[in-house]
């Protein structure tokens, strides 16, 4: 059999075709497809795709986790189409830059994001097609019923190869522009083939991550697909405790912030509720597995959830990597490792960095040659991050190569991204962002010349001024939400290259 | 209202609901992350039978800093 997300969709919709594949609320309504109810959809989407003249066509998908959604991008996969899943809480500029920058001929459009089809329209060329998720046609845009009627007389959509691009997913760039990580047929396949675990077929996963993202992607529903589970969607992050017990799911994908937000739901139930309330009115009462990754997390909340049944296992991985590299496993764990490389990934090291090779690293990044040869050396691809093996086979992270910050959401922040924005500002000198208590911090050095004979409150309102303006424009996770204001220039190397490790140094008190 | 609020938000921080003042900030003052925030206004919906939209109230939502201005904001959606 071909390793191609073509061949894991048909076998799924052939083995598991009257299990449910996908559920989610409409209202207080649950509602689902079965595997061959979603299989027609999604093949709906490939042929509709085909009819309307897009093969190995970039397509851009914007919007949150929606049935829609999901049958779109099961459309762009299973067929020789790359899908393009953007971050729709991104400013309407960025987006802009992003689908030109992958040259995306399509765009999927949430409805929620309506009033992004003029600009796209009008700033990206390249776009022939939009097409509403749901709800009514706006103006220049197709719905995705017109699109699966345009296929209805098509005979079946030529199939990917192992080689095809699959998906182009952007990240955080240290050089101050995200990279399109660019992923293959085979990589997203041999990635979700090496993750699996043995449970039976009808199994409830309940996915709560940012569904652009390629852990969501892959470990939720590629790989939910391919073990016949029944993968719930939560329509919104404010929900998600409310839906665990709606859907009760056995599995759960988690970055650590949602797990500490979850420990002060037990702590707030107080000390005197039995466990088996907790795990039913915290929990859902069914959950049992836990996969955790993106950032660090605390063993203290894996011994906490443990009490109430609930086993949660820490594992790794990066975008480049499709994503996973290595996890913790149900039978074989090490709390505080991140787990043991995944079948088929080795794991070498330079200098204390971590460096994999494996059949899911990417090809490279979208028209960065220079960004993908200083990642991708001799076939090994460098993470950026340091670590460890211990005696036996576990890995462990002990810190980073790179200047990314981490926040516990698992979101991957460069601060050079923003440094770069804001220091086009006259009335910053110099600034550095850095992050604690999992919220970003903006240390600027004004430019004198122009602040020296303003007052002390003056000079406060100013700066505010420039991160407000900023964030007004950011998600919440990229927003500047302290100001540091300091008096000397920071400590630089002979290079006069700010030393980041010595920023903290020489500030102001208060 | 701003008593059964101040139940609820106690529930993600070490104070109880008399020690919690409308002058006092999620992030620094209570500790709470982005995500408690957003678990919190689930709770405000089911407890006050209100539906906030993260698109349309986004602007909203993200200039609220203090007890104070979220208990302004769940007055003026509740009315």
């Amino acid at each position: 059999m071909t390793k191609t997300i073509y061949s894991l969709w048909k076998t799924s919709e052939e083995n598991f075709k009257d299990l449910a594949a996908v559920r989610w609320l409409a209202g207080k309504e649950i509602c689902e497809y079965s595997y061959q109810q979603f299989g027609e959809k999604v093949s709906g989407v490939r042929r509709g795709l085909f009819a309307q003249g897009f093969a190995e066509s970039k397509i851009a998908l914007l919007g949150t986790s929606s049935p829609e959604w999901v049958c779109a991008y099961m459309g762009i996969i299973t067929g020789k189409n790359t899908a393009v899943p953007l971050d729709a809480a991104l400013p309407p500029a960025d987006l802009i830059q992003l689908i030109i920058r992958s040259e995306a001929e399509g765009v999927f459009l949430d409805p929620k994001f309506a009033a992004l089809a003029a600009p796209v329209r009008e700033k990206c060329p390249g776009v022939k097609k939009i097409w509403m998720l749901s709800g009514d046609e706006v103006e220049g845009t197709e719905t995705l019923e017109s699109l699966e009627e345009s296929g209805k007389d098509t005979e079946e959509a030529p199939v990917p190869e192992e080689e095809d691009l699959s998906m182009i997913v952007f990240t955080s760039g240290t050089t101050g522009k995200s990279k399109g990580v660019m992923l293959t047929q085979k990589n997203l396949y041999t990635n979700v083939e090496a993750i699996l675990y043995k449970v039976d077929p009808g199994i409830v996963f309940l996915s709560v991550l940012p569904v652009h993202h390629a852990f969501c992607l892959v470990m939720d529903w590629l790989q939910g697909f391919m073990m016949g589970a029944v993968v719930c969607i939560n329509d919104s992050l404010l929900h998600m405790v409310r839906n665990m017990s709606v859907f009760k799911p056995d599995v759960m994908l988690m970055v650590p912030l949602m797990i500490e937000t979850i420990y002060k739901r037990i702590k707030a139930a107080g000390a005197d509720t039995p466990p088996e309330v907790i795990a039913e009115k915290v929990f859902g009462g069914k959950l049992k597995t836990v996969f955790t990754g993106g950032a660090h997390l605390e063993e203290f909340y894996i011994d906490e959830f443990e009490k109430y049944g609930v086993q949660v296992l820490e594992g790794y991985g990066m975008s480049e990597c499709s994503p996973v590299i290595s996890s913790n496993r149900v039978h074989d764990f090490k709390k505080g490792s991140i787990g043991k490389p995944l079948p088929g990934v080795e794991i070498s090291f330079d200098n204390g960095e971590i460096l994999v090779k494996s059949s899911s690293v990417m090809r490279g990044y979208y028209h960065m040659e220079e960004e993908t040869a200083e990642t991708l050396k001799d076939g090994w691809l460098h993470t950026g991050d340091k670590g460890y093996m211990d005696e036996d086979g576990f890995l462990f992270i002990n810190g980073r190569v790179k200047n990314l910050i981490i926040l516990s959401n698992g979101e991957n922040i460069s601060p050079e991204e923003i440094e770069g924005k804001l220091a086009l500002n006259p009335i910053i000198s110099e600034i550095v962002v850095t992050g604690e208590n999992n919220a970003l911090t903006a240390r600027i050095f004004p430019e004198e010349a122009l602040t020296k004979d303003m007052p002390a409150e003056a000079l406060k309102s100013a700066l505010q001024k420039v991160l407000d303006d900023y964030n007004r424009e950011q998600p919440t996770y990229r927003q500047l939400s302290r100001l540091v204001i300091r008096e000397n220039p920071f400590i630089k190397n002979s290079a006069r290259k700010i030393l980041r490790t010595e920023v903290l140094r020489d500030e102001p008190v208060g | 209202m701003e008593k059964r609020f101040k139940e609820i938000i106690a529930g993600y921080c070490t104070l109880s609901a008399d020690e919690i003042t409308n002058d006092m900030t999620f992030r620094d003052d209570l500790g709470l992350s982005s995500f408690d925030l957003m678990t919190l206004l689930g709770d405000l919906e089911d407890e006050f039978d209100v539906e906030f939209d993260l698109g349309a109230d986004e602007h909203k939502l993200s200039g609220i800093q203090t007890v104070g201005d979220a208990i302004d904001f769940l007055e003026d959606y509740v009315n």
